[in-house]
């Protein structure tokens, strides 16, 4: 046996050592739900009561060069990259509203990965929820490729940043203190956070997809000039792939994820939605998503809108999945809350027919 | 998030069994990854829309280990001094001559241990190394010939199975 062979070996003989996942990922939920309680002002999020139904990419065409033209975002029917038919839509309602839009893309046909607004919390002061929107796109012109990530981060200063190149370099836009990174020709490409007014920053990373390449300078200029563009409040509304309507005892959608699908490849690429639902003073308490991964699990409950469902409760931690509900997956209510407050939300879900 | 849930749930058990290989103790393999399912999840929106999350993740445990503030394998170390010179008796069996080369690894330079998991227990090829650890390559190969030189130390095994072979 050579050394090699001997330390593979000695690596597989110390997997049964390894902990148990059961109590790890409990003793995970426990200091995640003790960020849960405190108090704070609540990101307005607007949102529709109810949100339209439908199954798409979205896609948008902008003028790339005249900045002061907005995202109009269009939604393609059945998902199909270019295609710029808008989709009938079976309910009438507004779409999820972002909190802050963009202003300029790199010219080129822009596709949208996800439109999201995410809650987190800072290291000061974790049981604040904190909400920030988020857009990840892909631009391609001719054979290049450009990945483009704008968040805003509320729990992350100028001061705090850091960068997967090595040490930032101060940058001002718009008269806001930035900072970028010194090296943008490796594969995190350019990265710039920009201080935002109400605290935390704008984050923005334009980089090369795999397989393609940009001059660093050209992704500089890029994500300098997004970040000169980004215009708040937001216009930009996103067509989610299934709806809520009329939430239950002020309860409110904290936080949506409308996302291009990858894993169901079968049926070619579809919008994967997720909600954070809640008071939003507190960490949200519901969650309900339709990208899942993994087959449903637990046992039979009571059908929801003529949809078969599954029940499991973990240790407190309930789950309900409404089957066959968006283009044939389920869609999955889950939290620690009694099993009564979940099939309420099922029955305002507003599933596509 | 249910997708979080569903995700941590299908990625702990060979999150965990990394872990351990790293930091070569069960609590500070919980630990650790108990850590960064914390952040995976305050970040969530983020991290599930990477190309490869599990990746991601990885890298959020590998890194997670390299700044690990406690001196775990020191404390190691101290508690289980090994012999400069190994006698051949002491490998009589396979599991005596694992346990040695446990603690041996034990004894390495977190990066230089990093680069032994990545390479021999996650078979992971040099440039998927240097990319999780955010270094060249010649550096993950820099490392592994260090490491290796420093297990091969008188490892009385090595040189009796190389006999064997030629």
């Amino acid at each position: 046996m050579n050394i090699e062979n001997l330390i593979k070996d000695t690596f597989a003989a110390r997997e049964h050592d390894a902990p148990d996942s059961d109590a790890v990922l409990a003793a995970a939920r426990q200091r995640i739900d003790r960020r849960r309680s405190g108090l704070s002002r609540p990101l307005a999020v607007a949102v529709g009561a109810t949100v339209l139904t439908l199954g798409a990419v979205t896609a948008v065409a902008l003028n790339r060069h005249d900045s002061a033209e907005q995202p109009q975002i269009t939604a393609a029917a059945n998902g199909s990259e270019g295609n710029q038919t808008p989709a009938a839509t079976e309910q009438d309602a507004a779409g999820l509203r972002m909190p802050y839009s963009l202003g300029w893309l790199p010219p080129g046909s822009v596709a949208y990965r996800a439109h999201r607004i995410s809650v987190g919390s800072s290291s000061a002061n974790p049981d604040v929820p904190l909400y920030g929107g988020e857009y990840m796109l892909t631009v391609t012109a001719g054979s290049q490729v450009l990945e483009v990530d704008v968040q805003q981060v509320r729990m992350v200063s100028v001061d705090k940043a850091t960068f997967k190149s090595g040490p930032g370099k101060s940058v001002t836009i718009n008269g806001q203190r930035g900072v970028e990174s010194s090296v943008s020709t490796g594969p995190g490409g350019y990265e710039l956070y920009v201080a935002h007014p109400d605290g935390g920053s704008m984050y923005v990373n334009v980089s090369a997809a795999p397989g393609s390449t940009a001059p660093a300078q050209q992704l500089v200029d890029a994500g300098r000039r997004i970040a000169e563009n980004i215009h708040f409040p937001g216009t930009t509304t996103v067509t989610p792939a299934f709806g809520l309507r009329d939430l239950p005892n002020g309860m409110r959608i904290c936080a949506f994820d409308v996302e291009q699908g990858m894993d169901r490849s079968s049926a070619g690429p579809v919008t994967n939605t997720s909600y954070s639902l809640g008071t939003c003073t507190v960490q949200p308490s519901i969650f309900v998503n339709s990208a899942v991964v993994g087959g449903p699990t637990g046992t039979p409950g009571q059908p929801v809108q003529g949809h078969a469902t599954r029940y499991a409760d973990e240790n407190g931690y309930h789950r309900l999945w409404v089957l066959d509900a968006v283009d044939g997956v389920p869609v999955v209510i889950a939290g620690r809350v009694p099993q009564a407050d979940l099939y309420d939300i099922a029955n305002r879900l507003v599933l596509p027919h | 998030m249910a997708d979080y849930d569903d995700f941590a749930r299908a990625q702990l058990p060979r999150l965990l069994r990394y872990a351990t290989m790293l930091t070569g103790e069960r609590e500070q393999a919980a630990d650790l990854v108990q850590d960064v399912l914390v952040k995976v999840y305050r970040h969530w929106s983020r991290i599930s829309g990477a190309d490869h999350p599990d990746r991601y993740v990885l890298r959020m445990v590998t890194n997670g280990y390299l700044s690990w503030r406690h001196s775990w394998s020191a404390r190691v170390i101290a508690s289980a001094d090994l012999p400069d010179e190994a006698r051949a008796d002491d490998f009589a069996s396979d599991h005596a001559a694992r346990d040695d080369m446990w603690q041996r690894l034990a004894r390495l330079p977190k990066r230089q241990r990093a680069v032994m998991v990545l390479r021999y227990y996650e078979q992971l090829p040099d440039p998927e190394i240097a990319e999780l650890l955010g270094c060249a390559q010649a550096t993950v190969r820099a490392h592994a010939h260090k490491a290796l030189a420093a297990l091969r130390n008188g490892l009385a095994i090595e040189q009796m199975a190389e006999a064997r072979e030629t």
